[in-house]
């Protein structure tokens, strides 16, 4: 195998643990697992919190199933470009990856991932206990299926890419001892959040409202689309017209500078780790984000505000739409394993797996985690986010090879509009007059 | 036949790459394809090129930055190199502290400034704070940021032009200076008609290095800003890595690398063309004093 250089300590460590787990294993093997005994497994995971506490856990894979498990942790992005060289061999060094959600339509397009099918059509391989109906749909949708509607959802001609694994929709976080001395209500709409991340640095001089990622490029354009959805606006109409210049399209860029305005200095060039931070330093009531930050606002070790935080849905518009992202787990094209890779697959995704990450403080795949008593004693929050996936919208942002193009151009058209006081409506007409060119060269209006 | 590893070398280790790097712009070629699979599309990328605001924004961006730090690096360096250039206590000690900076990853460099104009925790507004002003935003503001990118750049490669014009100083002939102090030249007037037009040969490579350098900074400006707010501080050496990176391009990130390429030759070219012209008319000078003699 070839050297990773970048191979975190901990990774690593958990990766020898489970080699030395195997060998120590090797007679408790149950018979479905007899024929990949011995195998060592190559995967390529980001550094982020789900995957952290799934390292807890990985060794019990090899100490079940003797098959050995070594561990390349990346930082996320680094890893789709890692990714991307690696899956363009004849060979690769991976046998199985986890993927950034707008990775899919690049790997499937690129014809680089396996289709699962005919591994859950496998009676040899497939757990008839894995019940795929209690994995959240909405994260399957968004994260796992391709070739469907619009190209990157479900639908007839649909198939099934990956798993979601370290999946997230996003909620609003709030100082519940803040609300509470200033007799402030959760906010259930986005017009109520504005009001009182408005209201927020009067009542607390030196606080910032709301917390929210804002930095020029990826994260602006995040940001956007967290309030776009609510209010019932979307990048593209069905005919792939770009709408962002639309009436939901300007009051979302609207909101987002009020927002950022009735924040604290440097509000406008938070990335989602600045956001969080803020909120965990107390510096913030409120924090819109991730429902992956949930267990670090927790940590007493890092957070000045655990025990004082709630959480509540993600505000409605027009409609409750909160988001869907994260990460899936594939298998490349190009693996050595490819069975065995689809084992840990499932391992990694099943139930029991899933509450065992999830009590890690990993993000739940599936509503039994959700549901699960344990879980939620311990994570209290747990219920609001089970209830917050109702509304997850798998058709959150358009997952199509062009998008990193839009969004780029999108996120620093916001951060004009955030830092440089460009008129939220030019600004908008200028990113769809470019995305409907992106998209004229990309072939997409052939049919029409 | 003596020539030949040379060349073998230069084509392989130089020319291959560029060819390379040329041939790709010519591709519609992205990261998932191997380069025998994209497909040629002729000056496709060049001419989109011409109408990709972004692009240009990145450029301007990118001379504006290169001629602001070159000018205030040249100012400084020189001028610390002439103030340095004595024999004093301690004085070997002080040029090594001073050349520190330029020791340093720009990964770090980039770290450390941006903790340094951190709105909140950062010691430039906590000191303003502390002093009772307003705080700056250093990084959240377009023209500040584009400011704050300028001074970590000054910061740290001002110490390279200090180095090699304290070594082109004390490389100078001390007739020449000494002559022009017999003949009463003032400290001033060393400095302009004998220090400054003898350096200047080391001082047009010094400024050519720092230019080229200048037209490529990447990483610094990628901590500290990541090219934002908005594209205020995104130069063309990181609109080339995203065009690669995030939008999958590589014929069109190819195309602008090329572009860049022949604005660095074109520099070049100027400046060793300058060069020429000035030992020509140096040689003038010196044949006309010999015919006058």
């Amino acid at each position: 195998m070839k050297h990773f250089k970048n191979i975190l300590k901990p990774a690593l460590l958990a990766g020898l643990m489970a080699f030395g787990a195997g060998g120590f294993a090797q007679a408790d093997v149950a018979p479905q697992y007899k024929p990949y005994e011995g195998t060592t497994l190559v995967v390529n995971f980001p550094v982020f919190p789900h995957y952290n506490a799934a390292m807890k856990v990985i060794q019990q894979f090899t100490e079940e199933t003797g098959i050995n498990v070594e561990v390349d942790q990346l930082a996320y992005l680094k890893m789709r470009e890692r990714q991307t060289l690696e899956l363009t061999k004849d060979e690769g060094d991976y046998d199985l990856i986890s993927y950034v959600v707008f990775s899919k339509a690049d790997y499937v397009f690129a014809d680089q991932l396996e289709n699962l099918a005919r591994y859950f059509m496998n009676p040899k391989l497939a757990d008839p206990n894995y019940d795929a109906k209690d994995l959240i749909d909405g994260y399957v949708q968004n994260i796992g299926v391709a070739g469907g509607e619009k190209g990157y959802l479900p639908g007839p001609t649909g198939s099934l890419y990956g798993v979601p694994f370290g999946a997230e929709t996003s909620a609003l976080a709030y100082r519940a001892d803040i609300f509470e001395k200033h007799g402030l209500k959760v906010p259930e709409t986005l017009d109520e959040m504005v009001d009182i991340a408005c209201k927020i640095p009067q009542l607390e001089p030196g606080m910032g409202g709301l917390a929210m990622r804002a930095a020029s490029g990826h994260h602006a354009s995040h940001a956007f689309l967290l309030l776009l959805n609510p209010l019932g606006g979307a990048v593209f109409d069905d005919n792939w017209q770009p709408i962002i210049n639309n009436e939901q399209g300007v009051a979302a860029a609207n909101m987002l500078k009020k927002i950022t305005d009735c924040g604290i200095a440097g509000a406008k060039t938070f990335g989602p780790s600045e956001a969080a931070a803020a909120f965990s330093s107390g510096q913030y009531a409120m924090f819109l984000d991730s429902i992956g930050f949930a267990a670090g606002f927790e940590d007493t070790s890092k957070s000045q505000v655990a025990g004082k935080v709630q959480w509540a849905l993600h505000p409605k518009g027009v409609v409750a739409a909160s988001q869907t992202g994260g990460f899936g787990i594939a298998i490349p094209k190009n693996a050595k394993h490819k069975e065995a890779a689809f084992l840990l697959l499932q391992w990694l995704t099943s139930k029991e797996t899933d509450l065992k990450i999830a009590m890690e403080g990993g993000n739940p795949s599936r509503f039994s985690t959700y549901q699960d008593a344990g879980l939620n004693a311990k994570y209290p929050y747990s219920a609001t986010f089970g209830e917050a996936l109702k509304f997850a919208n798998p058709d959150w942002r358009p997952i199509i090879p062009t998008w990193g193009k839009i969004n780029a151009d999108l996120g620093t058209t916001l951060s004009k509009i955030l830092t440089e006081g460009l008129d939220p409506k030019e600004g908008l007409d200028g990113v769809a007059e470019r995305a409907h060119a992106i998209m004229d060269e990309a072939g997409y209006y052939t049919w029409q | 036949m003596f020539l030949a590893p040379a060349a073998a070398i230069l084509g392989i280790a130089l020319l291959y790459p560029i060819g390379y790097m040329i041939y790709a712009s010519f591709l519609d070629w992205n990261p998932s394809q191997r380069i025998g699979e994209a497909d040629w599309v002729g000056m496709r990328n060049y001419l989109k090129l011409l109408h990709d605001e972004a692009f240009w924004e990145s450029t301007w961006v990118t001379i504006r930055f290169a001629s602001i730090v070159v000018t205030l690096e040249m100012i400084l360096g020189v001028g610390l190199a002439m103030l340095l250039d004595r024999n004093l206590r301690g004085m070997s000690i002080l040029r090594t502290i001073f050349i520190l900076p330029m020791m340093i990853a720009p990964i770090v460099v980039g770290l450390m400034w941006r903790y340094m104009y951190h709105p909140q925790v950062g010691i430039f507004n906590r000191t303003l704070k502390s002093l009772g002003f307003d705080p700056i935003p250093f990084l959240s503001e377009s023209n500040w940021a584009f400011a704050s990118v300028i001074i970590s750049d000054v910061w740290q490669w001002t110490p390279f032009i200090f180095i090699l014009s304290l070594a082109a100083l004390q490389s100078l002939p001390k007739s020449a200076i000494e002559a022009s102090r017999i003949d009463g030249a003032s400290g001033w007037q060393q400095v302009l008609h004998i220090k400054l037009p003898l350096m200047l040969p080391v001082l047009i490579v010094t400024v050519l290095l720092r230019l080229i350098d200048a037209f490529k900074v990447l990483e610094v400006i990628l901590v500290m800003t990541n090219g934002g707010p908005g594209l205020s501080t995104e130069v063309l050496a990181l609109h080339i890595s995203r065009t690669a990176s995030e939008f999958r391009e590589l014929g069109e990130a190819a195309a602008m690398s090329n572009v860049l390429l022949f604005l660095l030759m074109l520099l070049t070219i100027c400046m060793f063309g300058y060069t020429k012209l000035q030992e020509k008319r140096s040689l003038h000078l010196r044949q006309a004093a010999k015919e006058e003699v």
